[in-house]
C-alpha cells in the first residue's frame, strides 16, 4: 500500500465517516467478492479502501453519494492492487454472444415450456449456480452486472464508478446481461435441468 | 423475428431500468411489448434473471464480524 499519511480530519468528520461509512460495510464486501472471487482478497480490498476513503474524506462532498464514492475507490483499488493476480475467465466468447438469447433458447429446446420458463430454469438453479456463472464472466461484464443488478447503482453512478462513459456503462451491461444469460443456460444444461443441444 | 422485434429487444433492457430512454421511446416500447407476444415473453424472461440475481445476491454475503471489527479499531487508531 502507498506510505501511511496521518489523517487530518477533524473529530466531527471522524465521527461523520464512521457513522455513514460503516454501515455500508456489506454492500462493500458484496461487491469485492464478486470482484475479486475470493473471500480473503474480498476483505483485503474492503479493508484497503475504508482506510483509503477515511484519509481522504476530506474531498468527499458531504451531501453527495457516499456509496457510490466509496465504490469508485474500492473499483481504483482492485483494478491497481487485485486485477493482475486473478484468473480471466473466459468461458464466453463474444461472437456467441451476440447471437444468444436465452427465450429463444428456452422455446426450442423446451416444447413444455409455455408462459414460466423461470421455473424451469433460475428456480431450479441454486446460489451457487447464479453465482459461479457471474464470476465466469469476463471482468468488464462482471463489474457493470454487478454493480447495476446486485448493487443497485444507476447508469450515471456506474459511469462514475468505473470511469468510463455513459454508452459504455449500457453496452458492459447489455452485453454483461447476455453474457450472464448464456452462462445460466450453459449451468443448467450442464445440471440436466434443461435438455440443450450439446456445444 | 422481424426487424421491428430485434430493435425493440435491444432497447428493453433500458425499458428494464428505467434510463436511457427518452419518454417517446418509452411509450414506443411499451406499446410494441402490449402487441407483441414473443417480444412481451422475451422480455418477461430478461426481467426475470435481474430480479433473480436482486433476490439471490444482494444480501447473500454480508461482511463477516470480524472485519467490520478490524475495520472500526483501525479507524478508530488512525
Amino acid at each position: 500500500m502507498a506510505e501511511v499519511s496521518p489523517v487530518n480530519l477533524s473529530v466531527d468528520d471522524k465521527k461523520r465517516f464512521q457513522a455513514d461509512a460503516l454501515p455500508l460495510l456489506d454492500s462493500l464486501y458484496a461487491g469485492a467478492l464478486r470482484m475479486t472471487r475470493n473471500p480473503a482478497d474480498a476483505e483485503d480490498l474492503v479493508q484497503e479502501t475504508m482506510m483509503r476513503a477515511y484519509r481522504s474524506f476530506e474531498r468527499f462532498e458531504e451531501g453527495t453519494n457516499l456509496k457510490a464514492w466509496l465504490f469508485r475507490i474500492m473499483t481504483n483499488a482492485y483494478i491497481n492492487t487485485y486485477r493482475k493476480k486473478q484468473r480471466e475467465p473466459q468461458k464466453v466468447s463474444a461472437d456467441e454472444l451476440e447471437e444468444f438469447d436465452l427465450y429463444r433458447e428456452l422455446k426450442e429446446h423446451d416444447p413444455q415450456w409455455d408462459a414460466t420458463p423461470e421455473n424451469i430454469v433460475l428456480s431450479n438453479l441454486v446460489d451457487s449456480d447464479i453465482i459461479d456463472a457471474i464470476d465466469d464472466l469476463p471482468e468488464q461484464f462482471r463489474l457493470a452486472v454487478v454493480l447495476s443488478d446486485v448493487e443497485g447503482f444507476s447508469y450515471a453512478e456506474m459511469a462514475e464508478i468505473m470511469d468510463v462513459p455513459l454508452g459504455t456503462v449500457m453496452s458492459r451491461l447489455h452485453r454483461g446481461r447476455k453474457a450472464l444469460q448464456k452462462r445460466l443456460w450453459d449451468i443448467a444444461r450442464d445440471r440436466g435441468i434443461v435438455k440443450g443441444a450439446p456445444k | 423475428m422481424s426487424e421491428r422485434c430485434k430493435e425493440i429487444l435491444e432497447r428493453t433492457y433500458l425499458f428494464l431500468d428505467g434510463e436511457g430512454l427518452s419518454v417517446q421511446e418509452r411509450i414506443e416500447i411499451e406499446a410494441h411489448l402490449e402487441d407483441c407476444g414473443p417480444c412481451l415473453e422475451a422480455y418477461g424472461v430478461e426481467r426475470e434473471v435481474v430480479t433473480v440475481l436482486i433476490a439471490r445476491l444482494r444480501h447473500h454475503a454480508p461482511c463477516p464480524d470480524g472485519l467490520k471489527e478490524r475495520i472500526s479499531v483501525l479507524l478508530e487508531e488512525a
